[in-house]
C-alpha cells in the first residue's frame, strides 16, 4: 500500500488539524537498518556514508514517519571517555566508564562533537540523510541525555550512590553531560536534523520521581530550551515506568513524549494528552520481535484505540528502538495497520475485522 | 529481651533510613552486648532490607535507595561474619546468577542478588554478559537449587531458552529450577522457553525462589 503524503507533509497538517492520510508512524528503527543493507551493525557505527544509508534505505523501503540516525547509547559518553564494547554483529556497548570515582570528575571534559569518538560519523551521517531524504521526512540524531549520559561516565550504580553520598558531584557529571549534549546537539541543527532526546535512566524502573526531578530535570530543561530557541520541537523518550515523571516530562518542555508500554496510554492520553504529542506504547520485544504480523496489526489499533483522541495527537510507534533482529514482516505489518485505520479514526475503522 | 528486641528493630530501621553509620554502630552494640549474632542477623539487618524491598515493591523506594540500604546492611553483615559458625553456611539453598552473554546490564540482577542472599539464599555470582553454557557448568560444580538468569535487552533473550536446552541435553533439567527476569522478559516468555518462573522484581525474585523450592526435599549430591 503506498502513501498519498510525504512524512514531512503528513506531520505539518497533522500538527495544524488538516485532513491526512493516515496518523503518523514511526517503528522506531535503530541497528535494524543494517539488515536492511546487508551489512554488520558494526559497520554502521564510525561510518557517516554506511549509517547513513542504512536509515535513509530502511526508511524508504517501511515508508515511516521519521529518519533517526542512532547506532547505540554510548557515543557521547565515549567520546568523554568510557570504553565501549563493539560486537561485530551487535548493539555496541558499555564495557567500562570513563572514571571510577568521584575523584576522578575533573579529568573530565565536554565533548568536541567535531572530533572526539563517532560523533563526527554520526554528523556526516545525519549530513548525508538531510540531503538525501530531509525535502520529504524530518531527519533526527539520536541525543543521549545529561543524567543517562551521566551514569555512563561513571557507571550506574556509582551514580546512583552518589545521588545520596556526594549530590555535588552527581551535578558536576550532569552538567559535563549537558554540556557535551548541548555542543552535540547544536552540531545536529547545523547539519539540518533535529535532536531526538533519549534518557532511559531518568525512568521511575531506576530512580524516584523525586530523584529525577533534582538531578535530571534542570538539566533537560536547559537542553531543551536551546533546541526551542533554534526553533525545534523536542521529543523525548523515556523507557520504563514513567507515569509519576510525565508531568515533569512536559515541565521540562517537551512537545511531544515517546513512552514505552510498561504504561498505561489510555491514562497517559488523558493526564498530559492536552499538553504534549503522545507517541509509542506498541511493545517493541513481545509483539514486534516475537509477535507475528496479526498481534502487530492488533496491538497497533489497540494502541490507536486508546490515543487517536488524544489532544495534542498521537504518533503510532513502538515503545522502544526496535530489537535488531525484528522481522521486516513486522515493521510493513505495523506500517499497513495503521494505512488500514486511515484517517479520519473511527470507532467504526478500528472495529472493523479484515 | 525487650532490650535486645529493640535493638533489632533500631537496626532493622536504620537500614530502611539507610543509615550505614548507625548500623555499624548498632551491630557494634550487639557484638559488645554478646547478643545472638543470629537473631540481629534475621531481626535486624534481614528485616530491614525486606522492608527495604517492600518498599522497592510498592515504588516508595527505587534502584538508588535499594543498593543504600544493602550497604549499610552487608556493613552489619560484615562486622557479624566473623561471629558466624562456618558449618552453618553449608545447609543454604544455592542459586547461580548472571546475566545473559550480549547484555551487559547488571543493576537488576545485583539488587537479586542482594535480596536472593538477604533471604538466606547462597549466591554464585557469574556476573555479567555470560554465555549459555557457563550457566549449566557453574549449576552443576556448586550442585545448585536455582538458576537466575536475567536480562535486561530484548535482543539477548534467546540465550535464556539456550540455558534452559542444555540443561535437558545434560539430562539435569529437573534437579534444578530456572527463574528469569528483566525488562523485555514476561510470564509469558518464561512458559515458553519452558522455565519454573518469572519475577518482575528483586522482591518477587525472593518470593519465587521460596515457592520454588518450599515443601521439596533439596535433593542430593
Amino acid at each position: 500500500m503506498l502513501d498519498k503524503m510525504s512524512p514531512l507533509g503528513r506531520l505539518d497538517a497533522y500538527g495544524k488539524g488538516e485532513n491526512i492520510d493516515r496518523l503518523p508512524c514511526v517503528p522506531i528503527v535503530g541497528n535494524t537498518a543494517a539488515r536492511v543493507i546487508g551489512v554488520k551493525v558494526s559497520e554502521l557505527r564510525n561510518n557517516g556514508p554506511s549509517l547513513a544509508e542504512a536509515q535513509v534505505e530502511a526508511y524508504r523501503l517501511f515508508g515511516y514517519d521519521t529518519i533517526r540516525i542512532f547506532t547505540d547509547l554510548y557515543v557521547q559518553a565515549e567520546a568523554m571517555g568510557a570504553r565501549v564494547v563493539k560486537p561485530s554483529d551487535e548493539t555496541a556497548y558499555l564495557d567500562a566508564p570513563a572514571i571510577t570515582d568521584a575523584s576522578q570528575i575533573e579529568r573530565l571534559r565536554p565533548a568536541d562533537p567535531a572530533h572526539d569518538g563517532c560523533l563526527p560519523a554520526h554528523l556526516a551521517a545525519t549530513r548525508i540523510a538531510v540531503r538525501e531524504a530531509g525535502s520529504e521526512v524530518p531527519v533526527t540524531t539520536a541525543l543521549t541525555c545529561p543524567f543517562t549520559n551521566a551514569s555512563f561516565l561513571i557507571g550506574t550504580e556509582n551514580l546512583v550512590r552518589l545521588m545520596y553520598k556526594d549530590p555535588a558531584a552527581v551535578h558536576k557529571l550532569c552538567e559535563l553531560s549537558l554540556q557535551t549534549s548541548v555542543a552535540f546537539a547544536e552540531a545536529i541543527m547545523e547539519a539540518g536534523a533535529t535532536p531526538s532526546l533519549t534518557d532511559p535512566m531518568s525512568s521511575s524502573t531506576v530512580i524516584s520521581p523525586a530523584k529525577f526531578r533534582e538531578f535530571s530535570l534542570p538539566y533537560l530543561a536547559r537542553l531543551i530550551t536551546h533546541l526551542h530557541a533554534a526553533g525545534k520541537k523536542v521529543t523525548l523518550h523515556i523507557c520504563g515506568k514513567t507515569d509519576r515523571i510525565w508531568d515533569s516530562m512536559v515541565e521540562a518542555g517537551a512537545d511531544c513524549i515517546s513512552i514505552d508500554n510498561q504504561i498505561d496510554l489510555g491514562r497517559a492520553c488523558v493526564e498530559v494528552g492536552d499538553r504534549v504529542r503522545l507517541m509509542g506504547n506498541v511493545a517493541p520485544s513481545e509483539v514486534m520481535l516475537q509477535g507475528t504480523p496479526d498481534d502487530v496489526r492488533s496491538a497497533v489499533r489497540t494502541c490507536v484505540g486508546k490515543a487517536w483522541r488524544s489532544p495534542k495527537g498521537y504518533i503510532v510507534a513502538s515503545g522502544c528502538s526496535l530489537p535488531t533482529e525484528t522481522p521486516f514482516t513486522n515493521i510493513h505489518a505495523m506500517m499497513d495497520a495503521v494505512r488500514e485505520i486511515g484517517f479520519p479514526v473511527t470507532e467504526e475503522k478500528l472495529r472493523e475485522e479484515s | 529481651m525487650a532490650d535486645e528486641a529493640s535493638l533489632f528493630q533500631d537496626i532493622s530501621d536504620a537500614v530502611v533510613a539507610m543509615d550505614e553509620e548507625r548500623v555499624v554502630d548498632l551491630v557494634r552494640a550487639v557484638i559488645e552486648k554478646k547478643i545472638d549474632v543470629y537473631e540481629a542477623i534475621e531481626k535486624g539487618l534481614s528485616h530491614g532490607m525486606e522492608r527495604a524491598g517492600q518498599l522497592f515493591e510498592e515504588e516508595e523506594y527505587f534502584v538508588p535507595e535499594l543498593l543504600i540500604c544493602s550497604d549499610a546492611m552487608y556493613a552489619g553483615l560484615d562486622l557479624l561474619r566473623p561471629y558466624l559458625k562456618r558449618s552453618d553456611e553449608g545447609s543454604k539453598h544455592k542459586v547461580v546468577i548472571g546475566v545473559i552473554e550480549g547484555d551487559t546490564h547488571d543493576i537488576g540482577k545485583n539488587l537479586v542478588k542482594i535480596m536472593l542472599e538477604t533471604a538466606g539464599f547462597e549466591l554464585h555470582d557469574l556476573g555479567r554478559d555470560v554465555p549459555a553454557p557457563r550457566f549449566v557448568e557453574k549449576a552443576r560444580e556448586v550442585d545448585a537449587d536455582i538458576i537466575a538468569i536475567s536480562t535486561l535487552m530484548t535482543t539477548t533473550m534467546d540465550g535464556m531458552a539456550e540455558v534452559i536446552r542444555l540443561l535437558r541435553e545434560a539430562n539435569i533439567r529437573d534437579r534444578l529450577k530456572v527463574i528469569v527476569g528483566g525488562g523485555p522478559v514476561s510470564q509469558g516468555f518464561a512458559d515458553r522457553i519452558g522455565a519454573n518462573g518469572y519475577a518482575a522484581n528483586a522482591g518477587a525474585a525472593v518470593k519465587l525462589a521460596r515457592r520454588l523450592l518450599d515443601g521439596e526435599t533439596v535433593h542430593a549430591g
